[in-house]
């Protein structure tokens, strides 16, 4: 029974069996990493090729993703009760919908899209 | 529901990576209000007497019997079959190693207590006479939310952290140490906040919130981790602001 000497060993980072209960805080916090990856992807590509509408869209829904999240972590780090987590999750999620919309569809002339 | 049963697969067998580990899969009648408890109880005692679990109060107490239902780490006792479906997994806690079948060695969860000092070091004050300290205290309001833990391991299990790195202290030994540093009485909160404060201590917590998710009891180990990160921060600031002023080399 050598495992009940002490903790099993760490397993490498790809394991995925090592990621526990899927909650929606922990999903919150998957696609803010992820975001973040696909940004890193994508944003060069806008840089060289600004006027690609569809680059466009998809980096400030990423942007705004990303930044949403990103706020999350800063308030509970600063004070706001994880307890309620869930509810800020949902409150940031339907005011980054309001601000996508606000900023792709009712500025669309801007963005030329749709 | 096969013939009017539910299906429980079950996990078996020694240690995990022990070649006789399986899933093994029992059918059961349902009874009104019959928990997950009593069917690892009526498994065993109509179908495999050799079924490997642990419970002791049966009524949502004392946390012996938590174990992972369909993935989500739960009390057998208080978890109701009628919400899970026909198919249910039964596995034991995850980031423990296992003893056999359900039952899990909690020796990595009692050593994070130890680490993080869980027990009170009073002041001399708080020593020699009672304490005077209000509910309505500052200390007190920021403390009982997080006095409940009965230490059942089931935010130990739903940690991703604790899955990648098995040396982290846990959300349970976190929560604990955050309710002895806020306490005015008690001695030793330097020394825990500086335990807690390494690597594997709260900096290890990424923020999942899967143990406020997952708590039966409702506490929120995650807002005392928070709560213990905002303490570090400042003290540390605090003593690099004095370590410049006093025109020593920062951290000296």
């Amino acid at each position: 029974m050598a495992s009940l000497s002490g903790p099993p060993a760490r397993p490498p980072f790809w394991n995925l069996s090592a990621w526990r209960a899927m909650y929606p805080g922990m999903w919150a916090w998957v696609i803010q990493r992820l975001s973040a990856v696909v940004l890193l992807v994508i944003f060069p590509f806008h840089v060289l090729n600004p006027y690609n509408k569809w680059l466009r869209i998809a980096v400030l829904a990423l942007v705004i993703l990303h930044g949403m999240h990103g706020l999350k972590v800063i308030f509970t780090d600063f004070g706001f009760p994880a307890r309620h987590q869930r509810k800020l999750l949902w409150v940031l999620t339907a005011l980054g919908a309001a601000a996508f919309f606000w900023l792709a569809y009712l500025r669309k002339a801007f963005w030329g899209f749709f | 529901m096969v013939g009017g049963g539910v299906i429980f697969r079950v996990r078996r067998g020694g240690e995990a990576g022990d070649p006789q580990e399986r899933y093994q899969t029992y059918a059961i009648t349902p009874r009104p209000r019959m928990t997950v408890l009593d069917v690892l109880t009526s498994i065993q005692s109509e179908q495999d007497a050799s079924l490997v679990f642990r419970y002791s109060c049966r009524v949502g107490m004392c946390g012996t019997c938590a174990l992972r239902v369909n993935g989500r780490p739960r009390w057998a006792c208080r978890t109701l079959i009628t919400e899970l479906g026909e198919s249910v997994t039964l596995e034991p806690l995850a980031n423990f190693p296992i003893i056999r079948d359900l039952a899990v060695d909690m020796t990595p969860f009692s050593d994070g207590l130890k680490r993080v000092r869980a027990w009170a070091e009073p002041t001399e004050a708080a020593a020699s006479a009672p304490a005077r300290i209000p509910p309505s205290s500052r200390e007190r309001v920021r403390i009982d939310p997080h006095i409940e833990c009965i230490t059942c391991g089931i935010c130990y299990s739903a940690c991703s952290m604790l899955g990648h790195d098995p040396a982290f202290l846990g959300p349970a030994a976190l929560n604990r140490a955050y309710t002895l540093v806020c306490d005015s009485r008690d001695a030793a909160s330097a020394e825990r906040l500086a335990e807690v404060s390494g690597e594997q201590g709260i900096w290890r917590c990424h923020s999942q919130f899967n143990c406020t998710e997952a708590c039966p009891k409702g506490i929120s180990p995650a807002t005392a981790i928070q709560g213990l990160k905002r303490q570090a921060a400042a003290s540390g600031a605090k003593s690099f602001v004095s370590s410049i002023i006093g025109g020593r080399a920062p951290g000296a």
